[in-house]
């Protein structure tokens, strides 16, 4: 589809003058920083260079006039036309810098001379001034130094001539040098430089320590005091004339340090005049040789600040880290709008402080393997005002004060609105470099927000992130380029993120996003570019499946192809997972296991579409066969039931079967042993449990994103409460325990561990694995849960457990295996082994009891003495009441629901009952499961409304209806933001009104998913699910007509058609 | 005869033989005898784990009886297992031999332990412990261990490596369950499929039944399906519909085709897990059903090689007037209530232990093939495979026509006579 071209400001003549200014200012300093050549020479082809950069060449010529010397671009007479700038240096002047037109020209901004030539004038006045500067600091050094040499053999008074020479040359510089020297002279208890310094009448040492609230009178040296000779006279009587010169010398190679400084800490200077100063720095001074620490340090800390991040962590670990080079090639890929005063931001920075953590770490007994990171440019974070300024866009800045809908429903014009807005030419430009410097490879955008520095903040995912192929003309590329960096600073004004900030009180906190714009790691196979695997890893582990794991061994998540997949959770797609701490544990010990919960499908990128893709792994393999990179790595070939290498002479994608199970990088390389270090040098060094995205093209391990461990949602640690009381606590643990919150239990299904041993035949054992299927069914999805002895799951032997599949339990809030003492053992708990995976999917927590510890709470007089709810819900089961108990939780507790909360860093989780949407008992500082609590009324109600609604608008003549019920989470006033609203219909109509009244309720529930989602932003298919039941049913009360008129949690009954019906 | 007490599978498997003993007068020498394991070991396995320390795993054999010959049995790694589930497996492999004629005997085994929790390595130094410590006791004509439940070929290689090492040679008779090129018999993965389509046909036989008039329809697609479908198509018969499980929607459907399913083509498109894709079989011109559809289809033969406790007495009416024979191809697919329904209705039933008979019988092929260190050709296999369950059926239909017996109480009894009489026969009893 063609795109319009990018509108310019600017038509093509101002494009010319610009690049012709441009092209004077190379040469210019192209010129100045020669160093092979005179003085004269230099300043000569300076003077030269300017009148390319004006208007009118021809016309126009320069004159450079400095101490006593006078340079031209050519023989003229000077003429009224000038514009002209001074040459100084810290307001002395130096001398004058005048370009003139030999004739009259048209008249412009200033006179017959553009602004922008005006400010041409400027800066290159500003450029020779500091050049002369430096020539004149590096000429005394030179002479310090020979003098120096010299020295060691002549007499110690030949000092004084350097110094003669420098107090001559630059006053400003000597009196500083000469205030130091006192200074020093005073520390090392020399009285008399005391005086000097203070004057006659200045206080002793030990007066002006007094404990006075009166300030101390201010005494300023004398400044003829520190012209004159009399400091190194004194300091000749109480030094060698080598140490002085020692001493001096470092002195001003420290005031040339304090030129930059200045820039450096000074909060006016841009971004641009930070970087100048520190490529000039690093230049001339052999970046930093010389200094003492302190001042390095200091200066890496300022770099840090202004360049980086201001957090305080991250700076107090970057000051060890970080070198000056590290800042200099920093500062060659970042683009920056003028007068800048932004930062690269927090993801940037991970990154760059993780590789240098890595790289500078003493790792003799810690091999980590050779770590890379992708070439990356980098786009200050006030890019965006400089975007929005320029394109009269600051009305956008006031989304985050409206409407949630009204976001929701704004969004989609504000991205199309920043896609078709423009960059100013100076970022342009810069992409543009960025663009030639990465080449034609693909590249992602990714947001480098100020917030995502925060700690603690889990704001992940909530800024875009975009795939580039990066093929065709420079201008395509270009175009594609800012088109996306474009569409990630629209994503600030998204819904999703200003809820969240909105949600935890940041809406104030500015909205600086840095762009980071990095090459994708991958190789080309064929069409595709992709990695050959990538993934997360985890410095703590949620998600274990054997109690020998620790949570501080990690977790890695791998897929192949590129990395969104392991990221993200995707449906009926499963990572690799492996415990860098245990390397030799696997989740999947089967061959069925590990082909079951092998990676099927790929992300990649198609370079012929050039977009982001998901292919099917098996199909890829024949289109690409061996060319896979890292193939032995990747995949295995299944055999009979062996997993075997893939050897690639004779692997046949199209007859062999091949799964990603990973085993070659697994067993084969010290890549988990490599990963396991990289996480415990970068916890050590950053303070901070960290996740860590990385990816590897067959060759090399990349690095691409290093940040704090966010918990997310229902993973954060939940704070225990210690005040509950007994008669309410249903079951504590003190073991295996993961993070977890899970709020609003309204149904607990119990296996009875006596009731279940006490089972006779293996049909009853079987019987009670398929009620539980059939409840999975019925109850209100995920808020029950499930509790029972043993390895559930345990289809070969249900003695040992609960015979289940998954998609008997898929559910369910949570799973609890109790294991009680049977004679002179504990059983040994399964660990949710047997679907492990789809639980971690899915998200369902898992959590082991071990009643018969010490210092365990299991109430099983509650979950004994409860009302069953089997025999109504499922009378075909009715036999089995003894053994599998069904309770509906407000009912059995006056009204409240159960809440278990779970904190792995203490190693606790305790269930008991508290009365709904209840505030702060054991609510986490974020997540789902916060904004779940938060406003739950709303939820509940709207939905109630609906479904009176429909009721109302019903025709239940035409479709046969005689009666509406609701009930499930909508009427236990339970509902979440994604609920279903579970309607019953008691229907007595034939076919054909079948068909109708379901199409109509199909309508219906589209339409409510649609509203639901603009209100929550959860989108789902169909927000309503319709049950049928006829008469039949109802008198033989089966299937749901079981809940009209129940005992407990009973349906209510909607009242039908208001409105007219038409025709009877 | 209902037991007092928590399920035992044990006591569950004596209460099935004392009835088949019953039946036939066993006398109480040989009650005693067969009720229990001739023998059992239990021993320890100190293992040393991949961080130092070391760990002691339970491990045992259990011998139920090897009159007709060396006994044979699955080794499970199980975190829990309870010797009274080993006695009734060990016993129920005693009969399975039997029923299918081969010169073996019943045996059973394995580890406490839980391979999720386990390395490699530590795997590899359990399946060597187990070996020392049993190796006096097992052996190529001794007692024939193979894989099952939680273990595997690389397992068995192990254990068969570690014997070889104790003993100073190569036996490779000593395991089943090799892969083909390192002592593996070829066949085996038609061989349960194939051996129950065997009897099948010998049943059309009986009941002068043409398979060329004949139609099926099975539950589940896996390694038994697939094959016996394949099979009973070259015979001339058609497969109406199969079941198969969808993992993506958790639910089984019916895949039907009125003309025949072709095996070839629906084999292309099910994984290894037997699940059928629903929508490329849509593609196909399948119908796709429910998961209950395949029971009640109109077909002379039921095939349930899926999961146990399928045909229950809840669903057992629903099977279609027109059926004639049910082969089990799975293990237990019917339970007891349905089974009285069937038997009732008279239908024609291929017991379980009888119809996937095939796959104990190509192991047995695996060891023999392994004893005299030269292995057949595929057609071979598959051809001796054909005459023993020919064979096997042949003798138990006789005596169920004999003694107008319901097949799978025929079956019971020849397995039980057949070890009794070996008994005798050796002068134990």
């Amino acid at each position: 589809m063609e795109k319009p071209p990018r509108p310019r400001h600017e038509p093509l003549g101002d494009l010319q003058e610009r690049a012709k200014e441009l092209n004077c200012l190379y040469e210019v300093e192209r010129h100045l920083g020669r160093s092979d050549a005179p003085r004269e020479v230099i300043l000569q082809e300076v003077v030269e260079a300017i009148p390319g950069g004006f208007q009118h060449v021809q016309a126009c010529r320069a004159l450079l006039v400095c101490a006593d010397e006078e340079y031209r671009s050519g023989p003229f007479e000077p003429t009224s036309w000038v514009l002209s700038a001074p040459l100084e240096i810290q307001g002395e002047p130096l001398g004058r810098l005048s370009v003139f037109y030999l004739r009259e020209m048209p008249p412009e901004d200033v006179g017959p001379f553009l602004s922008e030539e005006e400010r041409l004038v400027n800066i290159v006045a500003n450029r020779l001034s500091a050049y002369l500067f430096y020539q004149k600091l590096r000429s005394l050094q030179r002479d310090i130094e020979e003098a120096r040499k010299a020295n060691l053999y002549a007499p110690k008074e030949d000092w004084r001539a350097p110094i003669r020479l420098l107090r001559e040359s630059d006053r400003s510089v000597y009196s500083r040098i000469a205030r130091r020297m006192l200074n020093h002279l005073t520390r090392v208890g020399v009285d008399e430089a005391r005086r000097l310094l203070v004057g006659e009448g200045g206080p002793s040492g030990e007066e002006s320590a007094g404990e006075k609230n009166v300030p101390s009178r201010c005494f300023e040296p004398d400044g003829a005091v520190l012209m004159s000779e009399k400091p190194f006279e004194l300091a000749s009587r109480h030094l060698s004339g080598a140490e002085i010169l020692r001493r001096v010398e470092r002195w001003l190679v420290e005031d040339k340090a304090g030129y930059f400084i200045k820039i450096l800490n000074s909060p006016r200077s841009s971004l641009p005049e930070l970087v100048d100063g520190i490529r000039r720095f690093h230049v001339l001074i052999s970046g930093g040789a010389g200094l003492p620490d302190s001042t390095l340090k200091s200066l890496r800390v300022s770099l840090t600040q202004r360049l980086l991040t201001e957090q305080l962590d991250f700076v107090r670990t970057a000051k060890d880290f970080m070198e000056i080079e590290d800042f200099v090639d920093l500062t060659k890929r970042l683009i920056m709008p003028p007068e800048s005063h932004g930062k690269v931001g927090g993801k940037g920075a991970g990154l760059l402080l993780a590789h240098k953590v890595l790289q500078r770490t003493l790792r003799k007994d810690r091999p980590i393997g050779e770590v890379k990171v992708p070439k990356t440019w980098y786009l200050a974070s006030d890019g965006l005002f400089d975007f929005v300024e320029h394109n009269d866009l600051q009305d956008v800045i006031e989304q985050k004060y409206k409407e949630i809908d009204d976001v929701r429903n704004e969004y989609p014009s504000i991205v199309r609105l920043f896609k078709s807005a423009s960059f100013t030419p100076r970022v342009i430009s810069g992409l543009s470099l960025a663009l030639d410097d990465l080449g034609e490879v693909p590249l992602i955008v990714r947001s480098s927000s100020l917030l995502e520095d925060r700690l603690g903040t889990a704001f992940s995912g909530k800024y875009k992130s975009l795939f580039l192929a990066n093929q065709g003309t420079k201008e395509e590329r270009l175009d594609a380029l800012m088109d996306a960096i474009a569409e990630v600073y629209a994503s600030i004004f998204g819904p999703d993120p200003i809820e969240y900030r909105r949600a935890h009180g940041l809406l104030e906190f500015d909205e600086e996003m840095g762009i980071l714009i990095q090459e994708v790691v991958g190789t080309r196979v064929g069409r595709y570019f992709f990695p050959a695997f990538a993934g997360v890893a985890f410095s703590n582990n949620e998600f274990r499946w054997s109690p020998r794991i620790k949570r501080e061994d990690g977790l890695v998540r791998i897929v192949a192809g590129l990395g969104t997949r392991a990221v993200d959770r995707v449906p009926d797609d499963y990572p690799i997972l492996a415990v860098p701490g245990k390397p030799d544990l696997r989740a999947n010990v089967s061959v069925d296991e590990i082909v079951r919960y092998a990676p099927r499908r790929i992300d990649l990128i198609n370079r012929e579409t050039r977009t982001l893709e998901t292919a099917d792994l098996d199909d890829l393999l024949v289109e690409c066969g061996s060319a896979f990179p890292a193939m032995d790595l990747v995949f295995s070939v299944v055999q009979d039931d062996r997993l075997r290498k893939p050897i690639d002479l004779l692997a046949d994608p199209e007859k062999d079967e091949l799964v990603a199970a990973f085993q070659g990088l697994l067993a084969d390389t010290p890549f988990l042993r490599h990963v396991r270090n990289i996480m415990t040098v970068l916890q050590e060094h950053l303070h901070t449990p960290v996740d860590v995205e990385f990816a590897h093209d067959g060759r090399d391990f990349y690095l691409l994103q290093c940040r704090p461990q966010s918990y997310v949602g229902d993973s954060a640690p939940a704070p225990i409460p210690k005040d509950i009381a007994p008669q309410d606590m249903i079951f504590s643990a003190h073991q295996y325990v993961s993070n977890g919150f899970v709020p609003d239990i309204t149904h607990i299904v119990y296996v009875d561990l006596d009731g279940y041993g006490r089972l006779e035949t293996r049909e009853e054992l079987l019987s009670v694995g398929r009620a539980v299927g059939r409840l999975n069914k019925m109850l209100p999805k995920r808020q029950f849960i499930l509790m029972g002895p043993g390895r559930w799951g345990s289809r070969g032997d249900p003695k040992l457990g609960v015979s289940v599949t998954y998609a008997d339990i898929n559910n369910t809030s949570m799973l609890v295996e109790i294991a009680r003492r049977k004679g002179s053992y504990v059983p040994d708990l399964s660990f949710g082994t047997h679907f492990f995976q789809d639980l971690v999917e899915s998200r369902i927590r898992f959590l082991p009891l071990y009643p018969d510890n010490p210092g365990v709470v299991f109430n099983e007089a509650f979950l004994k003495k409860s009302p069953n709810l089997l025999p109504e819900v499922l009378p075909e089961f009715d036999f089995l009441s003894d053994t599998l108990r069904v309770i509906d939780v407000p009912a059995s507790a006056e009204g409240r629901v159960l809440r278990v909360l779970q904190n792995a860093e203490i190693d606790e989780a305790v269930a008991f009952l508290i009365a709904p949407a209840e505030g702060p008992r054991g609510r986490p500082e974020s997540g789902a499961g916060a904004e779940a609590l938060r406003k739950p009324l709303q939820y509940w109600q709207w939905r109630m409304k609906m479904a009176e609604r429909i009721a109302e608008e019903i025709d239940a003549a035409r479709f046969g209806v005689q009666a509406m019920y609701v009930f499930g989470s909508t009427k236990n006033a339970t509902a979440g933001p994604a609920s279903d609203i579970d309607l019953l219909v008691h229907f007595r109509g034939d076919d054909c009104q079948r068909r109708e009244l379901m199409s109509w309720l199909e309508g219906w529930s589209l339409c409510l998913a649609e509203m639901n989602y603009l209100r929550t932003g959860c989108r789902s298919e169909r927000l309503l699910d319709v049950y049928l039941i006829t008469d039949e049913d109802i008198a033989n009360r089966t299937s749901y007509a079981v809940k009209i008129d129940a005992v407990t949690d009973a349906a209510r009954e909607l009242v039908l058609g208001k409105r007219e019906k038409s025709g009877d | 005869m209902a037991v007092k007490g928590s399920f035992n599978a044990f006591e569950m498997a004596r209460t099935q033989f004392d009835r088949t003993a019953d039946r036939i007068g066993l006398e109480q020498a040989a009650r005693d005898l067969l009720r229990s394991p001739l023998r059992e070991y239990h021993f320890l396995i100190p293992v040393r784990m991949d961080d130092g320390t070391s760990r002691v795993f339970q491990g045992f054999r259990c011998q139920h009886n090897d009159a007709r010959g060396p006994c044979k049995g699955g080794i499970r790694f199980h975190p829990q297992e309870t010797i009274d589930t080993v006695r009734a497996l060990s016993m129920w492999m005693t009969w399975k031999c039997a029923v299918a004629d081969l010169p073996l005997g019943g045996g059973k085994g394995g580890v406490v332990c839980d391979p999720h929790d386990l390395s490699a390595r530590e795997q590899e130094q359990i399946c060597r412990g187990w070996v020392r410590q049993i190796a006096r006791n097992v052996g190529p004509v001794t007692d024939v261990p193979a894989p099952d439940v939680m273990t595997n070929t690389q397992h068995m290689l192990w254990m068969l490596d570690e014997y070889e090492r104790i003993h100073g040679g190569h036996y490779p008779g000593l395991i089943t369950g090799k892969p083909v090129g390192m002592g593996g018999s070829l066949g085996r993965k038609e061989a349960t499929g194939y051996g129950a389509v065997y009897t099948l046909r010998e049943a059309l036989k009986e009941l002068s039944l043409r398979p060329e008039d004949s139609t099926a329809t099975m539950q589940g697609f896996g390694n038994v399906s697939q094959y016996a479908a394949k099979l009973f198509r070259e015979m001339g018969g058609t497969v109406l519909c199969v079941s198969s499980w969808d993992q993506k929607d958790q639910t089984s459907y019916t895949f039907r085709k009125k003309e025949g399913i072709d095996v070839g083509r629906l084999t292309g498109i099910t994984d290894r897990f037997g699940g059928i894709d629903k929508t490329k079989a849509r593609a196909l011109g399948y119908e796709v059903l429910g998961g209950e559809a395949w029971l009640s289809e109109e077909a002379d033969i039921l095939f349930p090689c899926a999961l146990e406790n399928q045909i229950t007495g809840a669903n057992v009416g629903s099977i279609h007037k027109r059926v004639k024979i049910i082969v089990e191809g799975a293990n237990g697919p019917t339970t007891p209530e349905a089974d009285e329904a069937i038997h009732e209705r008279g239908i024609f039933m291929i017991p379980d232990f009888l119809a996937n008979a095939g796959g104990v019988t190509c192991s047995y092929f695996e060891q023999v093939q392994s004893n005299m260190n030269y292995f057949w050709a595929e057609a071979d296999v598959l051809a001796r495979l054909d005459q023993k369950m020919t064979h096997a059926f042949s003798s138990v239909s006789e005596v169920a026509r004999k003694r107008k017996l319901y097949m799978r109480d025929a079956a019971y009894i020849v397995a039980v006579t057949r070890v009794a009489q070996a008994c005798r026969d050796r002068g134990w009893i």
